[in-house]
């Protein structure tokens, strides 16, 4: 077990003027033990980044490590890495006992009593012991996802890659199995990386996550960070569910004038300084609704039981705001709603980047917040709750 | 990477060759046809110095087989027998003797006649089997499958014997009609017939299609592919007849296998014009199948397709 | 939709007529009830079936306890009328023998020459061909897309040639002053008697047949193969697997029905062996040696005449067909329908 390193990695397919490149400039550190997302749209190429960590695809250039052992150039075999298929790619011809002996018996000389015993083992701890005389087909689909997993943690591999292994579950045996591997794999104690492009499920998971897009990283940090402190647009709308909302505002000194009634005036215009226009976030718990505020036009009511979602219009931009279960306006009626400056999200119109972020008030200074950076890089002390992100995370050195 | 990619090279050395002298492998036989039919025999039937390349001996070759007599490869013009004497002019109307067919036109002629009608009938069977629901309908269904397992060409022995009954010794019909429902074709008709979506039919019947009309308008342009294949398999199958013709045909009417094994089996054998009749019954085929390949190869596979 | 029927406007054209008329005619006809129809599609393809396939059947069977005599004379129907005769006669003259044909296959040596010779060509070429085909369609899967098309249509175009004319150019081919032996003694080995020696003339066969086959067979393979989800060659892959390990392990397995399906139809093709020995033997191949089971049926039946004796023959080779291929269903196949 130890940490994976991807160094400037680059994969492109085909060659010459039909190559497409797939990922870009990948600079990640994954560390022992630890459980790290990659999650994105799709064809952003993280799938296409876990296969080249793999040993399946091999990179264009750039270098990957497991710990202090250069592997770029070594087959998926010679990796000792497993991975967890989105179709589980159980062997169709083999019983279940097989398939998780399968691996120990090619790359291990151990003896089949031996390789017996930690198939039994493994079999119990994940619930599928009275199945082992079956094959693949007779079993359901969570059953074979147990499968597949038994056969990668049997191996005891430097690191597991998943690839997106519960989007073929239904979703309630989603969620359970969603708990059962962030359990497993924690006592397992394995580097771990899993490929999705749900980000409920990323933020639920993993210790980290990493956020693509295009085939370029857009950012890395605990799901706090990512959420509380996107690094440009893109994250902010991809993290979050419902999306945070985004418009165009223009800027005159310290006043925002946005779609319909939407006016603000900032305390702090540092961000916008130089800008005539600025694009303005607000995530749809930050909307609460006030008597006198901006003015928003009701749409639809959605009741969620704990919670209510209100669609709503302000001026030709579509709103969306997460309200408490006893408010309902009526649709066609008019509510109004204030937002505290805290939580306002402000990005560059032209590059995306963003310039203001809710990181409790406080606000970095100024507009350098890079793409690609990992993790917060603060020399600002930061207020409470944003604990672990003080790390600072070494960058891969070239 | 270094290692690996000597060791990829190597493999991939060794499969490339390993194709390319199948490839020869397959040629040279073909090649040889083509190159025996247009030389003198004396010229490669040679054991210190047969010649390669194509000699110029094709039309001497070809004419010396058209000219025996109790073969007939290809035809000849034959006589006008009923004609009406106009005087200075005359107007033959017997034409089915204005052309004796001779083996290549034979073959040619029932491989056609067969595989549009077995086309038909196959086709109409598995539409049967595929869309419509009757009493006997699974027997019957297995006994014709099981027929595949058979040689049918086994059979011949009281197909002679019917034949002499009804007449039709030495007739196209003999060869043409015993296997018109041929259990590998209804197999595959009903097959892909069960892909249509019954909606379409349904449909179709609703807005007052009969039910020939189904068949005809819908089922059959939905299978055309599959009836592309089918018919090269048909065709085939006819073509490459042998034991049944044999049995069955005389002179006058033989198919291509029947004439060559007359050639092969006569008091002298004359390889030279052979290997014409060889030439003149593959090449077409070739040529054909060039072009029909995705035809021919999906005509292979669609037997093979487990359900 | 009374009103519909005649419309303002141009009059129907021809061929709108026609098309009334055709449909008025339709009407006619009544539309036959839900069981029905399925038989009248049925109908000819089935009546054909019975008449020439499956009484054939029948009948072989029964002709197998008679002999022979002659085409049948004796009249069993006979309806005539002023102007309309119609004379059934019995197909065949027979006799009754019971067994006895079955019990002179026993003492019948050329027979057992035809079996031991089928079998001899069964056991070399179709395993021979089968490995071959394989070969060729692992190689041509692991080849570049464009290259595969090429070799595959190359390798194909065997299937294509009537059997009877490829057979005269091995007979070509195989003669002593042939082509084979020139290339062999140009490398400088010994020329072969390919058509004289007993032992070589089957190989012969085999050669010709393995030919004219292996090209078929392997797309059928290609196709198997061509169907393997990739994904299992990964996992493979990752679980460690060497290119040898993963033929063994993944590659065959999944093969499995296929190749069962090639085995079969290639063993039914073997028994079925006609065109090749006779035109092969018709070329000078000693007879004892090539002739094969259809073969020496034929010969029994149209040139000895003996009709009984070769239903007989016929029905022993139907078993011995059906008996093999449920063997090797058996043995081969996992039981899934």
């Amino acid at each position: 077990m130890s940490n994976i390193t991807l160094d400037t990695i680059r994969k492109e397919f085909g060659s010459g003027q039909d190559s497409i490149v797939a990922v870009e400039d990948i600079d990640l550190e994954i560390r022992d033990g630890e459980f790290l997302v990659l999650v994105g749209p799709s064809g952003c190429g993280k799938t296409t980044t876990l296969r080249c960590i793999a040993g399946l695809e091999d990179v264009t250039s750039g270098r990957i490590t497991f710990g202090d052992k250069d592997v770029t150039g070594l087959r998926a075999r010679e990796r000792d890495v497993a991975m967890v298929f989105q179709n589980y790619a159980l062997y169709p011809h083999m019983d279940v006992r097989r398939n998780l002996g399968f691996g120990l018996k090619l790359s291990t000389k151990l003896p089949a009593a031996e390789i017996d015993q930690q198939v039994e083992e493994v079999a119990e701890m994940l619930g599928i012991e009275e199945l082992l005389g079956q094959k693949p087909k007779e079993l359901s689909g969570g059953q074979q996802q147990r499968v597949a997993l038994g056969r990668a943690i049997i191996r005891d591999p430097e690191a597991f890659l998943m690839d997106e292994p519960l989007s073929n579950l239904d979703a309630k045996l989603r969620s359970q199995m969603r708990t059962e591997l962030q359990t497993l794999q924690h006592d397992l104690d394995v580097t771990t990386v899993y490929v999705t492009h749900d980000q409920t499920e990323a933020m639920a998971m993993g210790d980290r996550i990493a956020v693509m897009n295009h085939g370029t990283l857009q950012q890395v940090g605990t799901a706090e960070e990512v959420y509380r402190d996107p690094v440009n647009e893109f994250v902010a709308d991809f993290i979050g569910s419902p999306s945070i909302n985004v418009f165009d505002a223009t800027v005159d000194g310290a006043r925002l004038d946005g779609p319909g009634a939407f006016t603000y005036h900032l305390s702090e215009t540092a961000p916008v300084e130089r800008l005539d226009t600025v694009r303005v976030g607000i995530r749809p718990e930050d909307i609460t609704l006030v008597d006198d505020g901006i003015e928003l036009g009701v749409n639809v009511l959605e009741p969620m039981g704990n919670e209510n979602f209100l669609y709503a219009t302000l001026g030709h931009q579509e709103v969306t705001a997460r309200i408490s279960p006893t408010n309902r306006p009526q649709p066609g009626r008019s509510v109004s709603f204030a937002v505290d400056e805290a939580a306002l999200y402000l990005f560059d119109p032209e590059t995306g980047d963003s310039l203001k972020t809710k990181r409790d008030g406080e606000v970095p200074s100024g507009p350098d917040s890079i793409p690609n950076r990992e993790g917060v890089q603060s020399d600002v002390g930061t207020g409470a709750g944003t604990g672990s992100s003080t790390d600072p995370i070494e960058e891969t050195i070239e | 990477m270094r290692e690996e990619t000597r060791r990829e090279a190597v493999w991939q050395f060794l499969t490339y060759g390993f194709i390319l002298l199948g490839a020869v492998v397959t040629l040279v036989p073909l090649y040889w046809i083509f190159v025996a039919s247009t030389l003198k025999e004396s010229e490669f039937l040679s054991s210190t110095d047969p010649r390669l390349l194509p000699g110029d001996s094709f039309l001497g070759n070809f004419g010396a087989l058209h000219a025996r007599e109790n073969v007939q490869f290809v035809g000849r013009v034959g006589e006008m027998t009923q004609y009406v004497d106009l005087g200075p002019v005359y107007i033959a109307y017997d034409f089915w003797n204005l052309w004796n067919m001779g083996a290549i036109e034979s073959s040619i002629f029932v491989a056609g006649i067969y595989t549009v009608l077995s086309l038909l009938l196959c086709s109409m069977a598995g539409f049967a089997f595929a869309k419509y629901e009757f009493r006997f309908k699974q027997p019957i269904f297995y006994a014709i499958l099981a027929t595949l397992i058979l040689p049918i060409q086994l059979l011949v022995i009281p197909l002679f014997l019917l034949m002499s009954q009804i007449g039709l010794t030495n007739s196209y019909w003999a060869i043409i009609l015993p296997w018109l429902a041929n259990p590998l074709g209804i197999f595959l008709m009903r097959q892909n017939m069960r892909s249509i979506p019954d909606a379409l039919l349904e449909s179709a019947r609703m807005d007052g299609a009969t039910e020939f009309q189904l068949y005809y308008k819908i089922a059959l342009p939905t299978m055309k592919s599959s009836l592309a294949a089918l018919s090269i398999i048909l065709f085939l199958f006819q073509w490459n007849l042998f034991l049944f013709p044999l049995v069955i045909l005389d002179q006058g009417k033989y198919t291509i296998p029947v004439a060559i094994n007359q050639l092969v089996g006569a008091q002298r054998v004359y390889y030279d014009q052979i290997m014409v009749a060889a030439t003149l019954s593959i090449i077409p085929i070739f040529v054909l199948f060039l072009f029909l390949q995705k035809q021919f190869v999906s005509g292979i596979l669609a037997g093979s397709v487990k359900e | 939709m009374a009103t519909r029927d005649s419309l303002p406007g141009p009059d129907p054209s021809v061929r709108d007529r026609l098309r009334f008329a055709r449909q008025s005619v339709g009407e006619l006809v009544p539309t036959p009830g839900e069981g029905i129809v399925g038989y009248v599609f049925l109908l000819p393809a089935f009546v054909l079936f019975g008449v020439f396939l499956a009484f054939p059947i029948i009948y072989t069977f029964y002709l197998s306890f008679f002999r022979f005599n002659g085409v049948g004379n004796d009249t069993l129907l006979w309806i005539e009328t002023g102007f309309f005769e119609y004379k059934l006669t019995s197909i065949a003259d027979l006799e009754f023998v019971g067994l006895a044909n079955y019990t002179a296959m026993f003492s019948d040596s050329l027979f057992h020459q035809a079996l031991f010779n089928t079998t001899f060509i069964l056991v070399v070429q179709v395993p021979l061909m089968i490995a071959l085909a394989l070969l060729f369609a692992v190689a041509l899967d692991a080849s570049f897309v464009r290259l595969r098309g090429v070799f595959r249509t190359v390798l194909a175009l065997p299937v294509s040639a009537n059997l009877v004319a490829y057979s005269t150019v091995f007979l070509l081919m195989m003669q002593d002053a042939g082509l084979v032996n020139y290339v062999l003694t140009a490398v400088g080995l010994p020329a072969i008697p390919w058509l004289t020696s007993s032992f070589w003339s089957r190989m012969t066969i085999v050669g010709a047949v393995t030919w004219r086959w292996t090209g078929y067979n392997m797309i059928i393979l290609l196709a198997g193969l061509q169907n393997i989800p990739q994904q299992l060659y990964e996992a493979a892959e990752i679980d460690g697997a060497t290119r040898i390990q993963k033929f063994r392990y993944v590659t065959v397995p999944q093969l499995r029905p296929v190749l069962l399906f090639v085995f079969v139809t290639s063993t039914i093709g073997t028994f079925k062996l006609f065109s090749e020995p006779v035109i092969i033997n018709g070329g000078g191949a000693p007879l004892d040696s090539t002739i094969t089971i259809v073969q020496y049926i034929y010969q029994a039946a149209f040139i000895d005449f003996r009709l009984g004796y070769a239903s007989a023959l016929t029905y022993v080779l139907i078993a011995v067909v059906s008996v093999l291929s449920a063997i090797q269903l058996n043995v081969g196949g996992e039981s899934d329908a």
